[in-house]
């Protein structure tokens, strides 16, 4: 299905991304061969200036591999229509083994390239450019999991195959497999909610104490509570809210509630998840360059306000996620 | 003392055939509130020094110290926070952008530091009522005279009221009434605690009353006699 | 923060003043850009019309359709069969169906006609729906159909009010037109005649008790997969779609027509990036004049680079309002006039029918990132370029 517009233009935001990230790598590769702060040479001058360029680079990779994580899920809904027994996202994401695996790695791409980009800001707050070895580094490692990413894209959207009922031989009818709790599932109700919410209350407690006062292993413990929280997060929207705001006992599905029959609902919920996710990850993420040289004011700096950030897109999501499920609870139906 | 250089050398496309040594081991001391005249021949490398001084780019090798802060080796970008906010910039053409107001180029400066546009609107009103250029304040600065195009370029150096003024060649295209009243400008500001490093070989500046000191440079050395 | 924020407005108003100032290179830019996302955004809402339309004349047909197959082929279907599917619980009710495609040679068209018993439909008032004017006949009277709005026109073209059709046997048959088709559901009724599922057979030379298909309705929308599952166990030998398969081909024609159409845009649109990026990166003199003096005054070369980005979007978010209120009227006041033959060039009659396009965001996102994305990527490295002119290069003006 790679001649219809959803697909034309997933590939071309790979494409674009690849373009671009293919141009900063050529300019990491000679940062990495040719740094010298020490000298005033013209091949110095023109690095220091590739450095604007690979980050502006990286800035724009990462807008449009968010925009085109968004168009990806929009496309499988689109798809749906076309695959038998798939009613939304979920359907045609399951249809062959690539559709889940190059979801994971387009999120997977948000938050590296996220953090190259933290990364960034700490370096260029330092005179001495601490972390342009690292970085680069870190920039070329980036490149495999973009091409991995394209490559699952391709393998996907080649993969599916609409039955056309024109022909004979096709399937006469495909099994429907509806929504997407089949994927999940295995916790109870209570124990999920009791989780979702423990967990929610336990960030929050732990951010406040950080943000008294910052100490190494809480902070990963803080980091690593995100990660949990994170994955926790998507499973609970899927299993558990996604039916309340629906409306429907057994609708489950973590995609539609992107659609505008449920107004958009979705796009600010996941928004709220993933930023806040990804600031409360990259807190502890940047601990170990506190003890790079130049940069333990800006580490403390970027962890404070990654701190505030993530606890406050926490509380916004814990309250948009769960404003149909309580609202059921208290008033009842009509949710 | 505002201004430390040692052993400064700056050797322009080095290790190409275009190779220029344009400075051979300066070492300068220069006090606060002073005015400096840098006097040398064209092509002795008095832009080069003062734009080693204004943070403009590194000298190849040697040390710089700025109003306390070691500058050599540093990246460009912290040249650049340095520059603007301790230099302002005077140049022989003015480099005025001409399509843009009286007001908006004086305000220039400030545009990335983040201030708000009516602070920037009083901060630039003081100093065009100083300067006598209110008047002119909506006119692009093409149309303008060129006196008052030398008031506009001496308000835009001091809009982020920087302790140190770099004017290179200012009176160059003036003509003697014009260059009187630029020096007149010039003592009003050291007068106020500025410290003014002029260069040129003008003897309207070079021999004028308020120069504490004359540095002579030829072929990018310190002329000592 | 705070300071954050009006640093980023303040370059938002050289960037502003900046484009105005050049504002004959940046006006042709624009032009040509509003007018390839206007292609682009036309060509996307006419095809979502046109699947909306085709979705929505679908929801009037059966949930579940069965055929009997032989050798590969769908041979009649006799309509005894439906006392085998009796025992399923969830039917509400079976309707044979005999239709088949009629060749008119006066007017050289291919018309479907399709013989239903009215009466027998479940879902008769939507079918109602569908007609702009008339009414279905009754189910007991012969010589009656109803027709799409290209077959009226013959008619009248004819001036006859009788719709007279041939036998195989070169025996003609007459109907009276009691209804016409609304224009909305064109793309599928355009060339349709319905009639009484007895003139239908007599038409087709069909034998009685047998009927080209079966339509199945169901009382639960829900219970329509488990149905047919049931009725092809029932019924071996037999083909049993449901309504959302038969969706799907037209989801995929379209789908494919109008992706074609895209690659055909996005030479367009690699044309338009390739003037964009040619633009951008002739760095006149006075640009490079205004970027060395705005950095030998202080501004970093990140600061510069925000103002080629604001550039930027100013002139793809302006195109892209532009290009796509531009699309929306093309398509709703003036029919999408410059797509429409090549979205529907299968048709032997050329249809006419008003698009409906409905707002979607998904929409807007895919004419976006099928536009705006590969123009900002494009001024990347001309952005870059011109940000790196260097402060000293306004020292050797003095
Ligand atoms: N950007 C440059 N690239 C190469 N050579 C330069 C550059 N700028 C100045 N020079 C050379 O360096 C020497 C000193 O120049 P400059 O400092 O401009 O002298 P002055 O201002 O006293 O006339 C001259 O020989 C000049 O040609
Ligand atoms: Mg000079």
């Amino acid at each position: 299905m790679l001649l219809n517009s959803w697909s034309i233009a997933l590939l071309l935001c790979g494409l674009i991304v690849l373009f671009l990230m293919g141009l900063a790598a050529r300019s990491a590769i000679r940062v990495l061969l040719f740094w010298n702060p020490e000298s005033d040479s013209n091949r110095q001058i023109r690095l220091e200036n590739e450095i604007w360029l690979t980050s502006t680079l990286v800035e724009y990779a990462l807008g449009i591999q968010i925009i085109s994580l968004i168009v990806f899920v929009l496309a499988a809904d689109f798809y749906s229509q076309s695959i038998a027994g798939a009613m939304c996202a979920t359907g045609s994401l399951l249809a062959n083994s690539f559709g889940v695996p190059a979801l994971l790695v387009k999120i997977g791409g948000v938050f590296f390239y996220g953090f190259w980009i933290v990364l960034h800001h700490l370096d260029i707050h330092s005179e001495k450019y601490p972390l342009v070895r690292v970085k680069y580094i870190y920039l070329l490692f980036l490149i495999p999991l973009l091409v991995l990413d394209l490559a699952l894209e391709i393998l996907f959207i080649t993969g599916l195959k609409p039955d056309i009922i024109t022909s004979c031989c096709a399937v006469v009818f495909g099994d429907a497999t509806g929504g997407g709790s089949n994927l999940l599932g295995g916790f109870t109700h209570g124990l999920s909610m009791g989780l979702f919410y423990g967990t929610a209350g336990a960030l929050i407690l732990l951010g406040v104490v950080l943000l008294e006062r910052w100490q190494r292993w809480l902070g990963v413990l803080f980091s690593s509570g995100w990660l949990w929280f994170f994955l926790l997060a998507l499973t609970v929207v899927t299993t558990e809210f996604s039916s309340y705001i629906y409306a429907m006992p057994f609708h489950k599905c973590p995609f539609c509630i992107l659609q505008p029959e449920y107004h958009y609902i979705g796009f600010v919920i996941y928004f709220a998840l993933f930023l806040g996710a990804f600031f409360g990850m990259s807190g502890a993420v940047v601990e170990p360059l506190r003890f790079v040289e130049g940069l333990e004011e800006g580490v403390t700096g970027y962890q404070r306000s990654a701190v505030k950030l993530s606890l406050l897109f926490l509380v916004f999501f814990v309250l948009v996620s769960s404003y149909h499920y309580w609202r059921y609870i208290l008033i009842g139906g009509e949710g | 003392m505002l201004i430390e250089l040692k052993n400064v050398t700056k050797i322009y496309n080095q290790g190409q055939i275009n190779e220029v040594t344009a400075l051979k081991g300066i070492d300068l001391t220069i006090d606060d509130s002073s005015m400096t005249c840098l006097r040398g021949a064209s092509g002795s490398g008095k832009s080069t020094l003062l734009a080693i001084i204004g943070c403009v780019f590194q000298p190849t090798t040697g040390r710089v110290s700025i109003a306390g802060k070691q500058l050599s080796r540093l990246p460009d970008r912290f040249l650049t926070l340095h520059r603007r906010q301790y230099i302002g910039f005077i140049f022989q053409t003015f480099n005025l952008l001409p399509a843009l107001t009286v007001q908006d180029n004086i305000t220039l400066p400030l545009v990335p530091l983040g201030i708000a546009p009516v602070e920037m609107r009083r901060r630039a009103a003081v100093l065009m009522d100083r300067f006598a250029i209110a008047h002119r304040r909506n006119f692009p600065a093409s149309q303008i005279s060129g006196g008052e195009l030398q008031r506009v370029a001496i308000a835009r150096a001091l809009i982020n009221n920087p302790p140190l003024i770099l004017a290179d060649e200012p009176t160059a295209h003036l003509d003697s009434r014009l260059s009187e009243e630029f020096m007149h400008f010039m003592k009003d500001l050291k007068t106020a605690g500025k410290t003014i490093i002029i260069t040129s070989h003008d003897p309207l500046v070079t021999e004028h009353a308020d120069v504490d000191r004359i540095v002579d440079i030829k072929d990018g050395r310190i002329d000592a006699a | 923060m705070n300071r954050r924020l009006t640093q980023h407005l303040n370059v938002l108003d050289y960037a502003l003043s900046s484009l105005w100032r050049r504002r004959a290179k940046n006006l042709s830019v624009l032009v040509v850009f509003s007018w390839v996302i206007f292609l682009v955004a036309s060509f996307q809402l006419v095809t979502q019309a046109l699947t909306e339309t085709a979705a929505s004349v679908l929801r009037s047909t059966p949930e579940i359709t069965v055929q009997k197959m032989s050798a590969g082929r769908q041979v009649e279907i006799p309509l005894d069969v439906s006392t085998r599917l009796a025992g399923i619980y969830g039917i509400q009710e079976i309707v044979p169906r005999v239709w088949g495609y009629y060749f008119d040679e006066v007017s050289g068209a291919n018309y479907t006609v399709m013989g239903i018993a009215p009466g027998r439909m479940p879902l008769l008032d939507r079918l109602q729906l569908t007609l702009e004017e008339g009414g279905v006949y009754d189910q007991e009277s012969h010589g009656k159909a109803v027709i799409g709005r290209s077959i009226r026109r013959t008619l009248e073209e004819k001036g006859s009010t009788l719709l007279s059709l041939f036998r195989p046997d070169l025996s003609q048959a007459s109907f009276e037109v009691t209804g016409v088709f609304k224009p909305e559901v064109d793309i599928l009724t355009n060339d349709l005649v319905v009639m009484n599922i007895e003139d239908a057979r007599d038409l087709f030379a069909i034998p009685p008790a047998m009927a080209t298909d079966l339509c199945v309705y169901v009382a639960n929308p829900a219970e329509v997969p488990t149905i047919a599952k049931k009725i092809a166990e029932a019924l071996p030998g037999t083909r049993v779609l449901t309504r959302s398969q038969i969706n799907r081909t037209y989801q995929v024609v379209f789908g494919w027509r109008s992706g074609f159409a895209s690659v055909c845009l996005l030479t367009a649109l690699t044309a338009f990036v390739i003037l964009a990026w040619d633009k951008a990166s002739g760095l006149s003199p006075e640009e490079k004049r205004e970027i060395s003096i705005l950095k030998i005054l202080g501004w970093e070369t990140a600061d510069v680079l925000a103002v080629r980005f604001w550039e930027g979007i100013l002139v793809s978010g302006i195109a892209f309002v532009l290009g796509c209120t531009l699309a929306y009227a093309h398509v709703v006041f003036f029919n999408a006039s410059l797509f429409k033959p090549v979205l529907i060039g299968w048709s032997v009659i050329y249809p006419e029918f008003r698009l409906v396009p409905s707002f979607r965001l998904a929409q807007f996102l895919l004419v976006f990132s099928l536009s705006v994305l590969p123009y900002l990527a494009a001024t990347v490295i001309p952005a870059w370029r011109s940000a790196s002119v260097p402060a000293d290069s306004a020292l050797s003006g003095m």
